[in-house]
């Protein structure tokens, strides 16, 4: 073969065989270069190749120097170029190739890391029920008259547990590999060539659609779902908890291994040429689903706001927060700041709407309008509601305390609303406005549980309810610390005074009149010779008493104080005011009435008989008409 | 008086506090109200005036549907929405909203709202295929470029041109994007390893996968009705203006951008011909619904104005690469570097613009989650929840 001038390489392949080689593979021209792929040849002849494209690469670039005139050297470029094209055609459809091959989705589950941690949040009843407002708080109410057995049981057992599971199967950046090392190199070989030949556009154009293919086929792997805002708004909240838990999931998953291990790909075939190509590949590969990846986030950030969904939203923010920053390194570059900014602006939005969801809640506690008065007196259902969802809040103190920045809006002093419970902040000066929003939630609470009880008609069951009501606040509040902690004891100490007082109200509201039948004044008549009592105002009092007792025995036996010892407090300061009085009653008038006729109607109770009906008090049971007598 | 666009940003639950249920004396107002009216009408049809374009194309003339010609819609409709906004909450007593008809209206809007959302998103995501046209267009540009052009470069262009107008041309309907890889090598197949091209969608469309941009629209301009004379607030008005916009608005871009499923899309709104501030708007939608009409018969990517003249020239340039022969006439060579010029030209268009429509885009979608919020907001604390399904 003859040995042409302008070849000077000493590659040992001169041009006409590198043109021969290089036509001989092009796939418009023989059947038999359609139907194989050079790269699945052995190495030599993959070599053979690569080398044929190097040569003519040099010829054009030397062409320059050679002595050949301008018209033989405007026709060899034109030959050249023909020949580079069929190349790079060529090359084309195996690099193509090679990343077929080597494309399979990510396997989600070998991904997962199975110690992922939990952590239990219990409450007395599940939030999960989303319990909303109004009607169905009367609904609430009317069950709980049908179903005294959970009245009982009520706040001593938690009889649900609500499971708050973070998912730390992916706590970094962890790239893999998706592409073995060899096919990496291959890659390498035909990247570096398409780019030296001015193919660059192509070959950005094959890697980032084959690449992105697979990750939309990852994206279906990991249960990513193209959902419209329209779709999201349209969803049941309960749905939409769970594909924010699952989104939560792929998410990290996506950012710190399938995202990073692309672009640790396009590092890798483009090493060395420059890093605006790796950063075009790579972005070819991802912006598409990585902005699919962050729409659904946004779409959870802007829809409408109710307190069910705090604590949803509250995940989420803080798993994207902790996202951040991986977000930021993955996404380091110029072309990809629309992504980093869209992350940024949806964590700003779920911050936001942590803010309106609280204020809607504080809003739908004041205004909450369930008029049906709770059977017995008993807790209000949304009292449990308001306090365990606090207590959740206390929870997620961290990321609140970042978030909550404003003090609570309404109430302030003297405003003359009769709407809005007076609240003076500026005692409350160095809380956190955290703090303030929770005390403020109870003031609100308080307010509304007041204007409840007035629809008791009576004025000693409303007492009771206040009572068992706030009691149930404070217990809640003494039951976590950081609740606790934030609320401060001198406010506790308030609450725990306004119970106290309740309580009193309580008694004199339902004792003062029983008690009354067994003072002294009128019993005593002057002049008369029969030791100066009146028989018959005796026997009227007794009488009455015997009445009135029985009445309140049987009323308020059905009405309920949940907490054991509370209800235990309370029978013991009545016992303490109603039994001495009774005995010593009995004492000075017992011998009147048994030295009339039938003392049996007048004397119908021991005092061990009204010390056992004072067991029945507040236990939620109706009790049979007749107290149990002592044989007598 | 118009503000510019990005003086809005900040919340106007800021600045007023609406929580507090300032009543204003409704008679001392009404004349305010009237004044209000007339200027928010006039300021709308001023903005619309802007946006048509002047019957000589002069060179700083913005031609129809161009990206540079959007930009300027979507500023218009910023600007159109902070004035309404201002109509509709600043220093009004916030239970009106509630009270009919807003009662209904209300809602209506906040539906559209969220339809504008889910287009801005459809439409973001078809500036990529855009892109991608363009890119391709990158391709042939540097190929036909080369001096001298020789057999290489043009079949090199060839293999570009012919994935350009394959992307061009193809339907709407989810995911069947044709791509380039479907031409591998002018047909050639991986003998027994085919890889399924069917599975290759490279250019999915990242939106649901029963979501139609014809239907969204078609959604959004029911209950389209302008309102009669006479009506109580005098807000009916404004809404139904500020509506019409919004769905005009959000149709010219659907018309222009590619995104998922568009046949069918309405050509014709009902706007009544003879209210003043929508004269221009009419006589806009009346031209792009024209062009439309012409355009899906042959099944085009879009009446972007770029992408418009982009196939042509992809359509000349095909003709010319097929039956190159080196080294080609003169005249044709000078014919096709002016071709190739005006495609350059176009591909830097696109380069410089894209993104800042994209940008633009993102922008208007903030306005109206903002807009929503506020407006859900002053629902909310005026003690009427609405449906949640919303």
């Amino acid at each position: 073969m003859e040995q042409p001038p302008e070849s000077g390489s000493g590659s040992g392949l001169v041009f006409e065989e590198a043109e021969k080689i290089i036509l001989r593979w092009d796939s418009t021209a023989s059947e038999e270069a359609r139907e194989k792929m050079i790269f699945d040849c052995d190495r030599d002849e993959v070599n053979r190749y690569l080398q044929a494209v190097d040569e003519i690469q040099r010829s054009m670039s030397t062409a320059s120097i050679s002595s050949t005139s301008e018209d033989q050297k405007s026709n060899n470029k034109v030959n050249n170029s023909a020949t580079i094209q069929i190349a790079m055609a060529r090359l084309e459809d195996e690099f193509r190739n090679i990343l077929l091959i080597h494309t399979t989705p990510i396997e989600a589950d070998s991904l997962t890391d199975p110690s992922s941690s939990y952590s239990f949040h219990s409450t007395d009843e599940s939030l999960d029920e989303s319990l909303s407002f109004g009607e169905t708080f009367d609904a609430r109410v009317k069950q709980q008259q049908e179903d005294e057995e959970q009245q009982r049981e009520g706040i001593s057992a938690d009889s649900s547990s609500f499971s708050h599971s973070s998912y730390r199967s992916t706590s970094c950046i962890r790239e893999i590999d998706l592409i073995p090392e060899e096919a990496i190199n291959d890659l390498q070989c035909i990247a570096g060539r398409m780019i030296s030949a001015g193919y660059l556009r192509e070959c950005i154009q094959v890697y980032g659609s084959v690449r992105k293919s697979a990750v939309d086929a990852s994206f279906r792997r990991l249960g990513i779902e193209k959902l419209s805002i329209g779709d999201i708004q349209r969803l049941e909240w309960d749905a939409l908890e769970t594909k924010i838990r699952r989104w939560i999931r792929a998410a990290k998953i996506c950012i710190r291994i399938l995202f990073a291990s692309e672009k640790k790909l396009c590092e890798q075939i483009f090493e060395g040429i420059g890093t605006a190509i790796d950063d075009a590949c790579f972005m070819e590969t991802i912006k598409g689903p990585a902005i699919q990846l962050f729409n659904f986030a946004e779409a959870i950030s802007i829809s409408r706001r109710s307190p069910e969904k705090l604590f949803k939203i509250l995940d989420l923010h803080d798993a994207l927060m902790d996202l951040i920053p991986d977000i930021e390194v993955v996404f380091d570059s110029k072309s990809s700041d629309s992504i980093r900014v869209q992350a940024a602006e949806i964590l700003s939005r779920l911050a936001e709407a942590v803010r309106g969801i609280l204020s809607e809640f504080e809003n739908a506690v004041l205004r909450e309008p369930s008029r049906v008065p709770v059977p017995g007196g008993t807790i209000h259902p949304l009292t449990r509601y308001v306090m365990n969802y606090i207590s959740l809040i206390s929870d997620y103190k961290q990321t609140l305390i970042e978030l909550i920045v404003s003090k609570p809006s309404a109430g302030s002093r003297y405003s003359g609303d009769p709407t809005t419970p007076d609240m003076d902040f500026a005692e409350l000066e160095a809380r956190t406005p955290l703090a303030l929003h929770l005390i403020w939630i109870i003031v609100i609470l308080q307010f509304n549980l007041d204007g409840k009880s007035k629809h008791y008609k009576d004025a000693s069951i409303s007492n009771l309810f206040m009572m068992n009501n706030v009691h149930y606040i404070v217990q809640k509040v003494k039951g976590s610390p950081e609740l606790r902690e934030m609320i401060g004891d001198d406010y506790l100490r308030k609450l725990t005074g306004q119970f106290r007082q309740a309580a009193t109200s309580y008694q004199r509201a339902t004792w003062v009149k029983v008690l009354y039948c067994l003072r002294d004044e009128g019993l005593h008549v002057s002049g008369s010779f029969s030791s100066g009592v009146s028989k018959s105002a005796l026997r009227e009092r007794f009488k009455t008493f015997n009445a009135m007792f029985e009445e309140v025995h049987r009323t308020e036996a059905t009405w309920l104080v949940p907490d054991s010892q509370l209800r235990e407090e309370l029978r013991i300061s009545i016992s303490e005011k109603l039994i001495p009085a009774y005995r010593s009653f009995l004492g000075r008038f017992r011998s009147h009435i048994e030295s009339g006729k039938h003392p049996e109607n007048y004397i119908k109770y021991s005092v061990e008989d009204l010390e056992d009906a004072v067991l029945d008090f507040f236990e939620g049971y109706p009790v049979s008409q007749h107290l149990r007598r002592r044989s007598q | 008086m118009p503000l510019p666009a990005n003086e809005y940003q900040g919340s106007f639950l800021g600045r007023i506090s609406i929580r507090r249920n300032q009543v204003i004396s409704m008679d001392g107002n009404h004349e305010q109200e009237m004044e209000d009216l007339e200027l928010f009408q006039k300021h709308v049809a001023d903005r619309f005036v802007d946006l048509v374009s002047p019957a000589e194309d002069t060179a700083s003339a913005e031609p129809l549907l161009s990206i540079a010609w959007l930009r300027r819609l979507l500023d218009t409709f910023l600007c159109c929405e902070s004035q309404f906004k201002a109509l509709l909450i600043m220093g009004r007593d916030p239970s009106h909203v509630v009270k009919p008809p807003l009662d209904r209206l209300i809602p209506e809007l906040l539906e559209r709202s969220v339809k504008s959302l889910d287009i801005c998103n459809a439409v973001c995501n078809g500036i990529e295929s855009v892109r991608h046209c363009q890119k391709l267009a990158e391709i042939v540009v540097s190929a036909l470029e080369q001096r001298p052009m020789g057999d290489g470069q043009v079949k090199r262009a060839k293999k570009a041109l012919s994935a350009l107008v394959l992307a061009m041309a193809a339907d709407d309907k989810e995911g069947n994007h044709k791509t380039p890889e479907r031409t591998w090598s002018f047909g050639r197949r991986v003998g027994n390893k085919d890889r399924g091209e069917g599975n290759f969608r490279s250019l999915s469309w990242a939106v649901a996968k029963n979501w139609s941009a014809s239907k969204q629209i078609q959604a959004m301009t029911n209950n389209l009705v302008a309102p009669r004379g006479g009506e109580p607030t005098g807000l009916a008005l404004p809404v139904y203006i500020m509506s019409a916009v919004m769905v005009f608005v959000m149709w010219a871009l659907v018309a222009a951008i590619p995104c998922q499923e568009r046949t069918g899309l309405a050509t014709h709104f009902p706007v009544p011909r003879q209210l003043g501030w929508a004269q221009n708007m009419i006589g806009l939608q009346e031209k792009i619904g024209e062009e439309w009409k012409k355009k899906e018969k042959k099944g085009s990517a879009g009446l972007l104005e770029e992408m418009q003249r982009m196939e042509k020239l992809g359509q000349s340039l095909i003709d010319f690469t097929e039956s190159f022969s080196f080294p080609g006439e003169a005249e044709k060579l000078e014919e096709v570097a002016m071709q190739v010029g005006e495609l350059a030209d176009i591909c830097q268009k696109m380069e410089v613009g894209l993104m800042p429509l994209q940008q633009q885009i993102r922008e208007v979608f903030h306005r109206v989650v903002r807009s929503r919020t506020e407006v859900l907001e002053i629902l909310e604390h005026s003690g009427k929840v609405p449906s949640p399904i919303m």
